[in-house]
Order: C-alpha cells, then sequence, then structure tokens
C-alpha cells in the first residue's frame, strides 16, 4: 500500500550489516519457530543480519519477511543460491527480530506487505550474496595461492578449473571472515544465471504435506496454558462486566483476563478455554452504533457523494469537458465490507521471562507493530520484547494487526505462565479489520465520435488506513480509496479523482490488493459500460485509451489473444475483459462464463502478467491461481453485513468462500518486460471481479453493480 | 481413560470424554498437523480419518472413539511419502499451507474408495474443505496425478 520505491539508502543498509557470522553445524537448529537466538561459533564483525554460513557448508538466512504462502522465502533463497553459487536445497530461511537492516523505507517499518516481500529485497540481497561470494573467493585465493580472478563459485565450492582443486564454502567461512568487505562486488551476469527465472521448488513445501510445518497456534512451550478470547460481537464496543462464576462450573478453567473489548478464558487445555469463551456472560458498554445496519450505512456512503470530497488528482476541467461531451455516461457502484478469513485464526504465544522481558511466537506480517503494542501492554522498553515470527497460516493483510499479541501479553502477565491464545472463528470474522465497504460515482464523457474526453471517479467511504496508520491520514484523505484510478495509465483527457471520507463502526484494513480490490471493479466494470454507450468493444475502448502506452498495449492484447477474445465459444459461455495496474505489475484478464438459472459459474481465467524482472514463474503462476479466486471469491460471496452494529457472518456457514467444484481453470502468461521488479502476491487480484462481470452482463444483459453477486438476482 | 488407535499406536488418553478429537489431537498429543479453522464443520481444516473415513476432528468427541482407529497427517505414511504427498510437492500445491492437512486426508480417503476419481469425484470429496490462497487447481492435478501414479 506505500508507494516505497527501491531507494539508495534501503540498498545501503543492506550492505552496511553483511557479515558471515559462523556457527557450528551441531548448534544448528530446526526451523521450528521455538529457536532461540542462534549461537555462532567464533565470528567477528558485526551483528547477525541476512546471511550466515555454517563450516558445514549450509546458509541460514534471516528474512525481514513473514512466509505467509506467496513464496517469498524461497525467492530469498534463490537470489542468494544464484548469487553466492551454493545449491537452494542447502539453505534455511527463518524471519529476523525487528531492527534496523530489516526494516524498510519510506516508513521503515519491518513488515510484510505492499507485494514488496521480492521486489524490494531483490537488489539488496544480490549485492549481500555477491559480497559473500568474493570473500569467500578471496579466502580461497589466499589459501590456494592464485588469483582471485582465476576462481569461481559454484555449488557451494570455490574452484580454481586450472589445478583442478577446490574448497568447500564450509572450509572456508573462517577465513572469509577476516577479509574486508567489498563495497562493490560484481554481479552474477543474466547469462551465467541458472536458478533464477526457473520454476524452483519451494522450501516450504515438503513439511507443508506431512503436517511438520509449525504455525503460531502451533507454538508448544514447557508449563504453557491456553487460552481463548471472546470479544465484544458490536464492533469496538467495550467491556462492562463479567461473570466468572457463570463458568466455574467448566472443568480444566483457570482463570479469566479482562480484555479492553473482551474477555480471554485461560485453561489446561484449548477445549476447556472455548466452552468458557463461548459460555462466559458478558456486559459490553454501549456504543454509538448499537442499532446501525448495513443498508443505513451504505445509504450513508451514498448521501457522501453529494458533498465534496478531497480532490487528489485534477487534469483539466472535468465539469467543463462534462458539460461539452456529446453523451455522459454516469453510474454508482458499491462494495461491501470483507473479510479475510485466513484459515488460520489470529493467535499469540506469549511468555514473560523472569527478567521482566516479553517473547512472542506468532504468525504476524508486522513484526515492529506487535512489538510497540506488547511494549506498551507491558510497560517495558521495545528492546525488550522479542519478536519469533512463525509461518502465517494465511496474512492478506490482516496480520498487520496485533490483537492477538496484546491479548497474549495481557494474559501471560496475568496468569504468569506462557501462554497460548487464540481467537475463535467467530471472533476473527466479527471484530472488523475488513476491506472497507465502500461507493463510487462515475461519469464519464464522450464527444461525437465516441472518444473519452472527461472521466470523474469520486468515491466515498471508510478508508483502509484509518486505525492502521492515522497518522499518514492528512486532510481525510486515504489514497487507497483511488488506488488503481488515479495513477492509472489509462488517458481520459480531463481526469478527476476524488474521495469522501466515511467512517464506520467495524475497523476498516488493508485486505489483499487493499484499494484496487474495490477500484479496479469500479472503473473496469463502468468502463464496459462507457464502450457501449460509445458503441465499441470493451477490448477496443481500452486499446483506445492505452494507444500511447506499448507496455500495457502489449499486456491487455497478450490476455485477449489468449484468452481468445472475439473468437467463437460453445453456447450460453460469454467472456469480459478487465485490465489494473497495482504494486507494479500490470494485469489483464479474460473470464470466461456462464449463467445458468441466475448462478454464474466462471469456467476459465486467462491471466497475462507483467510484473517486470522476476525470480520463481512458479509463483507468479501459483499467485494469479490464488488471486484470481480469492477476487472471484469474494465478488460472488463474500460481504460482511452489520445488523445492530455486529456482523451477521461469524463463521464459514455465513461468510461463504469459493469451493472447489466453483474454482475456474486459471491459465497465466508472464511477460518478461525485464522493467523493474512488481509485485505478484496482490496484482493478480482485482482484475479477476471486473472480468466476471463483463462477462455476466454479457451473458445476461444485466450490470452488476453492487457486490456479491449472490444477492443480485440474475435470472 | 479412553483407549484408542493413533496413527498404529495404542494410546490410553484421560481427558473429558466430550473433548474434541482435535483438540486431543493437538493439546494432549502433540499432534499438530490437524488445523482449527472454525469449530463447526465449516471448513475442513481439521480432517482426519477415523475408521478409514474422512472424519472433522473438531466434531468427533473423544468419548465416541473407544477402540476406533484416527489416522492424522502425521501417520498417513510412516516417512511423509503417501502418493498424494509426493503429487503435492510435485504439484506444487501448498501456498499458505494451513488447510493442506486436512485436504490431503480428504483427498486420501477419496483415493481408498475411488482410486479413479473423476473431476466430479473431487469436487465432492473436497467440498467441504475449503482453501483461502485458492489452491483448487493444483489440488485437482494432485490428486489426478497421484490417482495414476497408485494405478
Amino acid at each position: 500500500m506505500q508507494n516505497a520505491t527501491l531507494t539508495r539508502r534501503g540498498a545501503l543498509a543492506a550492505a552496511a550489516a553483511l557479515v558471515l557470522p559462523v556457527y557450528a553445524p551441531a548448534q544448528q537448529l530446526p526451523n521450528d519457530g521455538l529457536a532461540p537466538a542462534p549461537q555462532p561459533g567464533p565470528r567477528v564483525g558485526a551483528p547477525i543480519a541476512y546471511l550466515s554460513i555454517g563450516t558445514d557448508g549450509r546458509a541460514r538466512l534471516l528474512s525481514p519477511t513473514t512466509e505467509c504462502g506467496q513464496g517469498t522465502h524461497t525467492a530469498h533463497a534463490m537470489i542468494f543460491a544464484e548469487e553466492l553459487g551454493l545449491p537452494l536445497e542447502h539453505f534455511t530461511v527463518e524471519v529476523g527480530q525487528p531492527g534496523p537492516e530489516f526494516r524498510r523505507p519510506p516508513l521503515n517499518e519491518m513488515n510484510s506487505g505492499g507485494s514488496f516481500g521480492v521486489r524490494f529485497w531483490y537488489g539488496p540481497f544480490r549485492r549481500v550474496a555477491a559480497q559473500a561470494r568474493e570473500m569467500l573467493i578471496a579466502a580461497a585465493a589466499q589459501r590456494l595461492g592464485v588469483p582471485a580472478g582465476e576462481l569461481t563459485a559454484a555449488d557451494g565450492r570455490v574452484t580454481h578449473a586450472a589445478s583442478g582443486r577446490s574448497l568447500g564454502f564450509g572450509e572456508l567461512v573462517e577465513a572469509a571472515m577476516a577479509l574486508p568487505v567489498p563495497e562493490n562486488p560484481p554481479l552474477k551476469p543474466e547469462s551465467q544465471h541458472r536458478l533464477l527465472r526457473t520454476p524452483a521448488p519451494r522450501l516450504d513445501i515438503p513439511a507443508k504435506t506431512r503436517g511438520a510445518a509449525i504455525y503460531g497456534s502451533d507454538i508448544t512451550l514447557p508449563g504453557m496454558v491456553y487460552a481463548v478470547t471472546r470479544l465484544s460481537p458490536v464492533f469496538r464496543a467495550e467491556l462492562d462486566s463479567f461473570d466468572r462464576a457463570s463458568i466455574a462450573h467448566i472443568p480444566g478453567i483457570l482463570d479469566v483476563v479482562p480484555l479492553p473489548h473482551g474477555v480471554a478464558v485461560v485453561a489446561t487445555n484449548t477445549w476447556a478455554a472455548m466452552r468458557g469463551a463461548q459460555e462466559i456472560r458478558l456486559r459490553f458498554k454501549p456504543t454509538p452504533h448499537d442499532t446501525l445496519d448495513s443498508a443505513t450505512f451504505s445509504a450513508r456512503m451514498r448521501e457522501a457523494l453529494d458533498r465534496p470530497g478531497h480532490v487528489n488528482r485534477n487534469d483539466g476541467d472535468v465539469e467543463a469537458a462534462l458539460r461539452s461531451a456529446a453523451r455522459v455516461v454516469e453510474a454508482v457502484y458499491e462494495v461491501p465490507y470483507l473479510a479475510h478469513a485466513c484459515m488460520e485464526t489470529d493467535n499469540c504465544t506469549a511468555r514473560i521471562n523472569p527478567d521482566g522481558s516479553a517473547e512472542l511466537w506468532l504468525p504476524t506480517q508486522h513484526q515492529d507493530f506487535c512489538q510497540a503494542a506488547v511494549a506498551r501492554v507491558l510497560g517495558i522498553p521495545r528492546e525488550r520484547v522479542r519478536v519469533h515470527t512463525t509461518l502465517a497460516g494465511g496474512g492478506f493483510g490482516r496480520r498487520y494487526g496485533w490483537g492477538a499479541a496484546e491479548h497474549a501479553a495481557a494474559v501471560a502477565k496475568a496468569v504468569n505462565r506462557p501462554v497460548r491464545l487464540i481467537w475463535t472463528r467467530e471472533d476473527d470474522l466479527g471484530q472488523g479489520y475488513y476491506r472497507p465497504a465502500q461507493v463510487a460515482r462515475m461519469r464519464a464523457g464522450l464527444d461525437a465520435q465516441g472518444r473519452v474526453i472527461a472521466f470523474h471517479f469520486k468515491a466515498a467511504g471508510p478508508g483502509s488506513g484509518t486505525d492502521l496508520r492515522p497518522y499518514l491520514i492528512r486532510n481525510d484523505f486515504d489514497p487507497t480509496a483511488v488506488q488503481s484510478v488515479a495513477d492509472t495509465r489509462y488517458r481520459f483527457g480531463a481526469f478527476r479523482t476524488e474521495y469522501v471520507r466515511v467512517d464506520g463502526p467495524p475497523i476498516p484494513w488493508i485486505w489483499r490488493s487493499v484499494g484496487s480490490s474495490q477500484c479496479g471493479y469500479f472503473i473496469e466494470c463502468f468502463l464496459d459500460e462507457v464502450a457501449e454507450a460509445a458503441g465499441k468493444d470493451p477490448l477496443t475502448l481500452r486499446q483506445e485509451l492505452l494507444a500511447h502506452d506499448q507496455r500495457a498495449l502489449r499486456v491487455l492484447n497478450t490476455a485477449a489473444e489468449q484468452g481468445g477474445w472475439g473468437r467463437p465459444l460453445p453456447a450460453g459461455r460469454h467472456r469480459g475483459i478487465a485490465y489494473v495496474e497495482s504494486y507494479g505489475s500490470l494485469v489483464a484478464e479474460v473470464a470466461e462464463v456462464s449463467v445458468t438459472d441466475g448462478m454464474p459459474r466462471v469456467h476459465k481465467v486467462t491471466v497475462a502478467i507483467d510484473c517486470g524482472e522476476y525470480v520463481n514463474p512458479d509463483t507468479i503462476r501459483a499467485q494469479s491461481e490464488g488471486g484470481v479466486v480469492m477476487g472471484l471469491s469474494a465478488a460472488l460471496f463474500e460481504g460482511i453485513t452489520m445488523k445492530n452494529g455486529r456482523a451477521e457472518e461469524t463463521n464459514f456457514g455465513a461468510y461463504r468462500l469459493m469451493r472447489m467444484a466453483e474454482a475456474p481453470v486459471v491459465e497465466t502468461h508472464i511477460i518478461r518486460s525485464g522493467e523493474t521488479m512488481g509485485g505478484v502476491g496482490e496484482p493478480p487480484l482485482p482484475p479477476a471481479a471486473p472480468a466476471m462481470v463483463n462477462a455476466i452482463y454479457a451473458a445476461t444483459g444485466k450490470r452488476i453493480r453492487s457486490l456479491p453477486i449472490s444477492r443480485a438476482d440474475l435470472r | 481413560m479412553i483407549e484408542v488407535t493413533i496413527n498404529g499406536q495404542q494410546r490410553r488418553i484421560d481427558a473429558d470424554p466430550d473433548m474434541p478429537l482435535l483438540w486431543v489431537l493437538r493439546d494432549i498429543l502433540g499432534l499438530t498437523g490437524t488445523k482449527y479453522g472454525c469449530g463447526a464443520a465449516q471448513c475442513g481444516a481439521c480432517t482426519v480419518h477415523v475408521d478409514g473415513a474422512a472424519a472433522r476432528s473438531c466434531q468427533v468427541r473423544l468419548g465416541e472413539l473407544a477402540g476406533r482407529r484416527v489416522t492424522t497427517i502425521e501417520g498417513l505414511h510412516p516417512e511423509g511419502r503417501h502418493p498424494l504427498q509426493l503429487a503435492w510437492i510435485a504439484h506444487q500445491v501448498p501456498q499458505c499451507g494451513y488447510c493442506q492437512s486436512g485436504q490431503i486426508m480428504a483427498a486420501a480417503a477419496l483415493l481408498a474408495a475411488k482410486p479413479n476419481p473423476t473431476d466430479a469425484d473431487i469436487d465432492a470429496a473436497l467440498e467441504g474443505n475449503l482453501c483461502r490462497c485458492g489452491t483448487y487447481q493444483r489440488i485437482r492435478a494432485a490428486i489426478h496425478a497421484a490417482a495414476r501414479a497408485q494405478s
């Protein structure tokens, strides 16, 4: 969501932290999330960061990002493996402790968001790896008494081809540590790459097929107790009182710990804690929204469209252009609140040490926010909170939150025991942290030839960042409310983007692709309405709007060609197309849809993606498949509705996700433009919904201007 | 005290007979490969086998299990090399991986009953197993590949 660009500062910060600490293989610890700080053997220089190579020749990476399933850890290992000349299988990847070397500008936060995991760290990591390689080569040159220029590093060895002699990396690390770090090591030329841009198997997958991968909710500490939360059903309501006696009859209950918005029930096992959480009698303080429902809130957002908002892009005179237009197309679109519904609910395992310091084990996407929140709860300095990041059972932005971390710390302190605290599914779906609901009014002016001469995009609703980073909101403007629109490559002539802030009761949050998830739907479906008004094919209109941009055209045309745009289809099948750029990547998709008895079915989605340079093409395919499913799932089925200030959907029966039988075939076409690396975790999502909705229009003649589709009548 | 066979081992478990198998596995036996997702049989993340059939362990109470056989993801194959597990790796199925124990156990029960399942068989058998990462396409391909490998 931030528009951080690769900065020189980031790269230098990374380089400054390079070391090759030596550790004895016997001390190498499994990547189980329980590993204490490594105990390196003899070492020289700066503290550990990113890379250590053991005397056994294996490498341990400390990654700045959490593995939420997007394959970033494998990509990080691939970058190092390629540049170092060490096989990928020799790498173990863990997440570092919060610290300056793991923070990313411009906000200087250690987080896993904005699809930055690979694209930001690619350059710094290549350089660090090249530095390590040059140091290993220099150490070998000394040992072998030959010029460094005659040596090559590959397969974990430095080899002198002329004499046939070679030394393993493990034999060289101690000597390498004593050498100066080269400032500008040569990077391996692309012609010598063997691993980058190949579909390398992911390092984390084998354990995930055996039930051996350790997530936050799997952490087990000696002497640990179990806690389950029960939080206010009304959004943001504060706890008034609780009746401990109401669950005294449940065997295994140890304690009840009050929290700002509910309680944590502590027990000898999760089941007892869960029963206690379900049965305990609680009272909450009233809120101003105790009777609010979705229809009222929707009306509030729509009314806001008539108020002036913050204008953040204003090219030419939109109103004058609209007045002069031969035809004006206008429509209002709406999307609901969405839950991330990560399969692993929010959780944290916490321990307060005898010295008062704290340790957390959790699947966070934001180590800094968790560390700071827990330090506040415990009244200790941030440095005294260690954050052990586990694998995450889904993230999608949800795990920028620090709720469970605060709760676990409060419980660990209150009961003076280590605790594993989990949120129930009901709390996970019902506590907010939603992609905001939003409405958008769009007006497009066409001239007599059907060219777009004016476009006004005005959104209203909650912003995604008002609770996450309130200190960044200026003039009530949240840039994610116009994301992928204000910065579009389309040329509309006069162009204005505008946003009216309307706060709602649930905590709004960032959700995979953030503002692009709704804005992509708004603009891409509206453009199909504009195309129809102009008497043009939807592809033709987009080609005209992108005529000046060869890179975007190539993406659009690739999706059209590969998706069979304009070619015959079996009876009853129809296509829709959409193009959305987000997080540095350009994506166009063609959806193939049929509608039977009012039920849409997506048969196939063809994805064309230009994410610039890339590391692992199979990751791009996997993220395209997953992003398409999540985008379609949201558009077809998902939406949190409010009644009496609370969520009506609190488990998967009501909050319906796409299932196996409903998932389309996704075919991904990667365009290697060689441009600056973009993200892949988020960009494939936004075009999926509008491509499908546009296909549904082709099939039924019905414009769906409000999601989810399951609430529309398509018969 | 309830006697259950878990992953081929006879276990005597002293716990509340109302405790769902899910929490017996995770909290008492330390078998954390079986996951909590919803507690209401609405997601499939906790799928195990009871006497060879797929079951949602959040809905099976310990008291119902006396003398029965439970298999979890940890016990599906002694070396983790069940044809489905190999196919899951070959097809690079998991993303976050949290639902995959349940997906694999549901698929294993399907293959045991129908060695060559059709797409419709797969749809039906895995209907209750949600994957938020959207790996469905690869799950389907991996099941077909495992079926071929078995035959």
